[in-house]
């Protein structure tokens, strides 16, 4: 059956506190840890952060606490500016990035958890594999048989280029995958809504010719059909897309083809 | 040494290091060639900060207006304030067209022109009739122009199968004996691993070292690692003074705001709401190039025309654009100002300020990417290493970027690189066994990193490096300033022996990466300190107070600087003033206004 | 610990190249039983209303031609539907063996239970 409880050896336990002396306006960030190398089941560190000295931003909190705090927090980082997608986690119960999310949008004491449903490599890095196995599944790139102008760029008309124009802008970061119901229970077998959001992206896109193969690869109860519109992924889009919706074009396109 | 480390071999053709722009680049097209390729990247590609590039890829292909490659290639000359090689300009120019066409082919989702054409905005410095015009030259997908080419680049990558070691953290080179590059070692970051790759060619595409500076554009993993893995080789890295701060980094947070903005029609003001620029570049105004801009928003700060409580930021203007503008070609931009500044750019300018974003210099290669050495009084090419993007310096930005020269610069050399291997090595030749006890000083540098236990946290040096480098290597530069950093830095320096690392893990540890990149930044700040001492002239990024002058006599050369234990040795290399082919003539060295 | 490449995990057995025809259907029937369960619980709304509701009225109800007719749509389209339904929940939730046998089982159910009703509502129309 599905799994609604943890297993045993991931119970989360209490972890340890550290107290910020002194600061006039603190704030408390209870973080998830996990050490692959001890064995012991997860725990829950609580960090006091002085926010008159850190910056806005979640991930501002968990660099001042790994820079002056505990340097042995373990998360993903890089562009801080919401484009690289690497800083994906579960924020106040939402799947989001660390490096847009402002601490001020969080009432009371921030909790932060890697994202659902993923095998915790080490607190808040989670092992996307199997999410990165299930992109390259659909061959993601442009298929064609006509072969291109051999001078000057394939033609694509300004509304053409609209279709593909948000979807391309994915950032592969998985908070939406990763806040789907439907993915947690089958995530081995239903692509999820960030993987389906780049295959519309292909089967939308104007210069692809193999629309007909991408649809064929999709059709299947499980690879597509588990989406049931639940719509946490749109909710859960830190960059504002819609994979709900490409879901549902995609169906509608499935169905197209049968009349 | 203890059983934790044990090398786990490979034997590839060649290994690419770093998986940015010009990493997959090459990689695909070594892969396309039939060679054995396995490409190592401390991030998942798609993380990689070529993500971040908004603006676009510069190519003449006159898609909105007369353009020719030979206008882009002055542009681009001028725009180095002639420390650019001219050969290797001529070749990434003439080879842009192409280079763009083949994105587009690929997939790269580039906005479009009404008759379906790439879309091409302006860009700061692109002018066309050698500086009489204004170019529209630059490719654009929106204002995310970068993660449309990475992660097509990517998927292209899955197409032919390319083998990746994704989250692998290079540590060093393996050299020989005679100077040959024969591999890499790498630790295997989810496994804790050290992996030992053998290689015909290594190609280090590891990007630049923004984050030797305390504010910059550039993501927290742009930390140079293959430039720092070159000068542990006995190599020298080339240029590194020239650091290019662009002029509209988000005030306090850096975050990039694209020259796009200024591209489309916005404009930096003062707090007489004046536009400056128009003072500072009479033709070019907010699109003369970047060093030019930087220089002319600092001196409005310190002359007391700042914005803000502390008068210490400008505004960038793009109001007058209306929202339909903004939401079809800068929609990001909307968005990274709204989070970073709370500014709803249809309403209210942004605060921004000269912020590090580019490294003009790094590894010194010719234009085929392959990595070069003085001996004697000559140049050698290092045999078995070659290097393409923001950690090469070919050079095609000489002492000052053009923006959206480096998209091309990341696609062009990283082509070239491939090109390079498919013409000059044979798939699967036999290689000679690794030298005895390759790795070994790798394996000992992490082994006592990881065991760490001095008096000073990673973070604490970090940030006294990023604060000398900011204080003392800035938008303006003096000799005091300079030998007074220089001073402070090899204090910082060799406080690393202090360092202290709390995480004593293999797996995913963290500490230890920042550590290791740590040690590398340290090197790379003090080659760019001492390059910045040692040069006494003005010439693109490069700006002496105390000699405003560019010195064509004394300083139009390459400044290769080696780093040893800190210690740091000079060279030269003349700046290469001939061009490739007869296709175009030298742009002989001329006063640089715009 | 499976030596199988993530990607090889991924494409696993293929696409099944079905799927529409079960989404289609389940909203085609939710269309359906949109009229029909509207038409079923007015009708028994009214039979539940009238005084002399008792068994014979019903037994007459059933009889009238039109109202055997839509009971057996109805009948048909809610099972059909709920088969659909429960599918997917077993589909979602159930793993492993289990899944197999449940989904067999819940289809047979389906099928022995409308066929009892449908019989049902024939037996009386046709008046035996």
């Amino acid at each position: 059956m599905a799994q609604f409880t943890l297993p045993a050896n991931s119970k989360i336990g209490r972890g340890r506190q550290f107290k910020a002396e002194g600061a006039k306006r603190k704030r408390t960030f209870s973080v998830y840890r996990f050490d692959p190398d001890s064995g012991d089941n997860p725990r829950m560190d609580s960090y006091e952060v002085d926010l008159d000295r850190c910056g806005p931003m979640v991930l501002d909190a968990l660099i001042k606490i790994k820079n002056e705090i505990d340097p042995t927090l373990t998360f993903r980082r890089s562009c801080r500016e919401g484009i690289c997608g690497s800083c994906a986690m579960n924020i106040d119960g939402v799947n989001t990035l660390a490096c847009t999310r402002a601490i001020d949008e969080v009432k009371g004491d921030v909790k932060v958890y890697p994202l659902p449903h993923t095998r915790v490599v080490k607190d808040l890095v989670p092992d996307l594999t199997g999410f990165y196995a299930q992109y390259a599944s659909i061959q993601p790139w442009l298929q064609t048989r006509t072969p291109a102008p051999p001078d000057r760029e394939r033609l694509q008309s300004k509304e053409d280029q609209q279709k593909i124009d948000e979807p391309s802008a994915c950032i592969l970061c998985a908070c939406c995958s990763t806040s789907c119901p439907s993915y947690w229970w089958n995530g081995d077998r239903y692509l999820g809504p960030a993987i389906l959001l780049q295959a519309y992206r292909w089967l939308v896109d104007t210069r692809d010719e193999a629309t007909g193969e991408r649809l064929d690869h999709l059709e299947d109860p499980f690879r597509l059909y588990r989406c049931h519109t639940i719509m946490n992924c749109t909710s859960a889009c830190p960059k504002g897309l819609n994979p709900a919706k490409a879901i549902a074009e995609t169906k509608k396109m499935l169905l197209e083809r049968r009349h | 040494m203890s059983s934790d480390y044990e090398f786990i071999d490979h034997t590839y053709d060649v290994v690419v290091v770093g998986a940015g722009g010009a990493g997959l680049r090459a990689t695909l097209g070594l892969a396309e060639a039939g060679l054995e390729t396995a490409c190592i990247t401390k991030v998942f590609p798609t993380r990689s900060h070529t993500v971040a590039a908004q603006g676009g890829i510069s190519a003449a292909l006159g898609n909105m207006g007369e353009d020719d490659w030979r206008w882009h290639m002055y542009d681009t000359v001028k725009g180095s304030d002639w420390l650019g090689d001219q050969d290797a300009i001529e070749y990434m120019c003439k080879e842009a067209p192409a280079a763009v066409i083949e994105l587009e082919h690929y997939g790269v989702p580039f906005s479009r022109t009404e008759d379906g054409r790439i879309y091409q905005r302006p860009f700061g410095g692109m002018s066309t009739h050698f500086g009489k015009g204004t170019a529209q030259r630059t490719c654009a997908a929106a204002d995310r122009t970068g993660h449309a080419m990475l992660h097509t680049l990517y998927q292209q990558s899955l197409r032919r199968d390319a083998t990746f070691f994704i989250e692998y953290f290079a540590i060093d080179l393996i050299m020989d004996d005679e100077g040959v590059c024969r591999g890499v070692v790498a630790l295997d970051l989810a496994e804790g691993k050290l992996h030992r790759y053998r290689a015909q060619s290594v190609i280090l595409a590891t990007g630049g070292y923004g984050r030797a500076y305390f504010s910059c554009t550039s993501a927290h993993t742009c930390t140079g690692d293959g430039n720092a893995m070159v000068l542990r080789a006995g190599l020298p890295l080339q240029d590194m003074e020239f650091v290019q701060f662009h002029p509209t980094g988000i005030y306090g947070a850096g975050c990039l705001i694209t020259e796009g903005v200024r591209g489309e029609g916005g404009f930096l003001t003062n707090s007489d709401n004046e536009r400056f620029m128009e003072r500072y570049a009479p033709n070019a105004k907010d699109l003369a190039s970047r060093d030019v801009v930087s220089r002319s928003m600092t001196i409005e700060i310190r002359e007391g025309r700042g914005i803000g409580e502390h008068n210490d930021h400008l505004h960038l203007n793009l109001q007058h654009l209306g929202a339909d503008v903004i939401e079809e070609r800068l929609p990001g931009i909307a968005e990274t100002a709204k989070i970073f500044a709370g500014v709803d750019v249809t309403r209210e300018p942004i605060p921004v300020l000269p912020t590090v974003h580019y490294n003009m210099g790094g590894i010194p290669t010719n234009y085929h990417g392959e990595v070069i050495t003085r001996d004697g009084g000559g140049d050698r090419v290092v045999q078995g290493l070659m290097a393409a993007g923001e950690a090469a310096c070919v050079s095609v930005h000489g002492a000052n970027r053009l923006g959206s020269n480096s998209l091309l610069d990341l696609v062009v050399f990283g082509r070239a690189v491939g090109q390079r291997c498919r013409d000059t090595l044979t798939a699967g030749a036999k290689q000679p066994a690794l030298p005895a006890g390759a790795g070994q000083q790798s394996v000992e540098r992490l082994d006592k990193l990881r065991n760490a236990s001095g008096g000073r946290s990673t973070a604490e040096i970090r940030l006294d490096m990023q604060k000398c480098m900011q204080e003392h290597a800035a938008v303006f530069r003096t000799g005091d300033l300079l030998e007074e950093g220089l001073d402070k830095l090899r204090g910082i320096h060799a406080s690393f022996a202090d360092v202290s690392v709390a995480d004593r893990s293999l797996i995913w540890n963290t500490d230890l990466v920042e550590t290791l990149e740590l040690e590398n930044l340290l090197d790379q700040a003090m080659a760019t300190i001492c390059n910045a001492e040692h040069r006494k002239e003005s010439r693109g990024a490069q700006a002496r107070e105390d000699y405003p002058d560019r010195d064509d006599q004394e300083w139009m050369k390459h400044i290769l600087t080696w780093v040893d234990n800190g210690r740091v040795r000079f060279d030269y290399r003349p700046v290469q003033l001939d061009t490739l082919t007869d296709d175009v003539e030298a742009i002989p060295p001329k006063q640089r206004v715009y | 610990m499976s030596r199988r490449t993530p990607l090889g995990a991924v494409l696993g057995l293929g696409s099944a190249k079905e799927g529409v025809g079960h989404w289609w259907a389940q909203r085609l029937t939710a269309v359906a039983l949109l009229p029909l369960g509207l038409w079923f619980v007015f009708s028994v709304a009214i039979l539940a209303g009238t005084e002399s509701s008792d068994y014979l009225s019903v037994v007459d109800w059933v009889s009238a031609p039109f109202n055997a007719v839509m009971l057996i749509l109805f009948i048909g389209t809610l099972a059909y539907h709920s088969m659909l339904g429960v599918q997917v929940v077993i589909e979602d939730y159930v793993h492993g063996w289990l899944k197999v046998f449940s989904l067999v089982l819940q289809k047979f159910a389906h099928i022995a239970v409308a066929a009892a009703a449908i019989y049902s509502v024939l037996s009386i129309a046709l008046g035996n």
